[in-house]
């Protein structure tokens, strides 16, 4: 509803049905983003298009679900969008901040321990020494931390920075593998599958911090169990995928 | 075109909004949609327990919306798997302020399918009249498992006007685009465009006052 762009506003009813160009639907978002009355109808239609979805449920082959949720629990989460403010829940509760905070600061200390041993790791870029950049990625201003539960045991910690274009995994209380086996580290995303090294367990369970380079948009970091001498694609599912 | 019958835009009054979800909500496809919202807020935590529920609740308007755009079983049951586990990736997302967790979780759905079904479309260079044919009201009104939440909607569908009527169900069902719709139904794609916001508009009245 903003003067310069009169038309923009009538596409409020194709934006909610997804009729619209990819072009488009990017304009009109921008556009949502200046304009209250915009987005309020928008939600209102929201409600109503969700209807005509709805109306069609199908009960889903009951195989389905065990997979699916698996799937789920491998994956890392979006952490919540609340910076310089809490996020108050229809419960009275607050979301986001306090836990993210433990979080960060949990695995600050993983990060400083696992660095104290980290020697003889491998990186991404096979130089085999300890690359100054991890302390870039940890101190870059755009630095994210995920993290979530590794399938067979432990958890596991990516901070990424898209602007350095990397990744620093961590993680602890990783099983040991037998000696003919060994970890790997991905990239997996919209560019395929690529090693990003592998990984060593110490003897605590800890690994890394191991340093992943050339992440881009779309990209997650994934953890294969894989033959010693590692591969060239993943040979087994991931254990754990972390979104940036 | 005629835009006298164009509602002036802007916010709806509140009462009619809490009308309109608690309808929803009263009348979810499964009857639970109200604790749709507050699992997603656990989920959001990881709350795995959370996340089942959320999987039992969501899953089937999933599967049946991406079956309805993509009109491939196979396709359908992958875009269901893709979308519960974005589901998972991105609650922290969800805002109950911005609207109901049956509207976002669909939105995603919808979303995707109608991503799949162009990509699809472009492959196969499908001629777009091809499937004007199946992708029309009648299939919408035709279909078997008549549902409470079914029943509504389609009630609701029918109080739009034939034209507002066909640009919504081919954009929502058909995955087309509005430009695209025009040019299936031989009308200006500025009429397509506020038929299509119209047309939503009746349906979100209709839904919200109905119980």
């Amino acid at each position: 509803m903003t003067s310069d762009d009169p038309d923009l506003h009538t596409l409020a009813g194709a934006f909610v049905l997804d009729a619209v160009s990819a072009d488009e639907r990017a304009r009109f978002a921008a556009h949502l983003a200046g304009c209250a009355a915009c987005r309020a109808e928008i939600s209102e239609l929201r409600e109503a298009a969700a209807s005509l979805g709805t109306a069609q449920a199908v009960r889903p082959r009951p195989e389905l679900r065990e997979p699916t949720i698996r799937a789920a629990y491998r994956t890392g989460q979006l952490a919540p969008v609340t910076a310089g403010k809490q996020r108050r829940t229809r419960r009275g509760r607050t979301a986001g901040r306090p836990r993210a905070i433990r979080a960060v600061a949990a695995a600050a200390a993983v990060i400083a321990v696992a660095a104290g041993v980290a020697v003889g790791t491998h990186y991404a870029d096979q130089r085999g020494q300890q690359p100054p950049t991890v302390s870039v990625v940890l101190s870059a201003p755009d630095a994210v931390m995920r993290s979530a539960p590794v399938s067979t045991g432990g958890m596991a910690i990516v901070v990424a920075s898209r602007h350095e274009h990397m990744g620093v995994f961590i993680a602890h209380g990783l099983p040991p593998l037998p000696r003919a086996r060994s970890y790997e580290l991905w990239l997996m995303g919209p560019g395929g599958d690529r090693p990003a090294g592998l990984l060593r367990v110490h003897g605590n369970g800890m690994a890394g911090p191991a340093l992943i380079s050339g992440m881009s948009a779309g990209d997650m970091v994934g953890l294969t169990v894989e033959p010693a001498s590692g591969s060239l694609r993943p040979t087994s599912a991931p254990v754990v995928m972390i979104g940036q | 075109m005629t835009d006298g019958d164009r509602q002036a835009p802007g916010a709806l009054p509140a009462r009619v909004v809490r009308a309109a979800r608690a309808a929803h909500g009263a009348r979810g496809a499964h009857g639970q949609a109200p604790r749709l919202d507050d699992l997603l807020i656990d989920v959001a935590r990881g709350d795995e327990q959370a996340y089942e529920a959320v999987y039992d609740l969501a899953s089937g308007w999933v599967l049946g919306a991406a079956r309805k755009v993509l009109r491939d079983p196979a396709m359908a049951e992958e875009v269901m798997q893709e979308v519960m586990l974005e589901v998972w990736r991105r609650a922290s997302r969800f805002d109950p302020a911005l609207g109901s967790g049956t509207a976002w979780v669909m939105t995603l759905a919808h979303r995707r399918a109608v991503d799949r079904v162009r990509s699809e479309r472009s492959h196969s260079d499908r001629e777009l009249r091809a499937a004007t044919a199946v992708v029309d009201y009648d299939e919408v009104t035709e279909a078997v498992e008549a549902s409470l939440e079914r029943e509504r909607v389609q009630r609701c569908l029918t109080s739009l006007t034939p034209l507002q009527r066909q640009c919504v169900s081919l954009a929502y069902y058909g995955g087309y685009t509005y430009a695209e719709v025009a040019e299936l139904l031989g009308v200006p794609a500025g009429t397509v465009k506020t038929r299509m916001r119209d047309g939503l508009i009746k349906l979100r009245d209709c839904l919200g006052v109905q119980r």
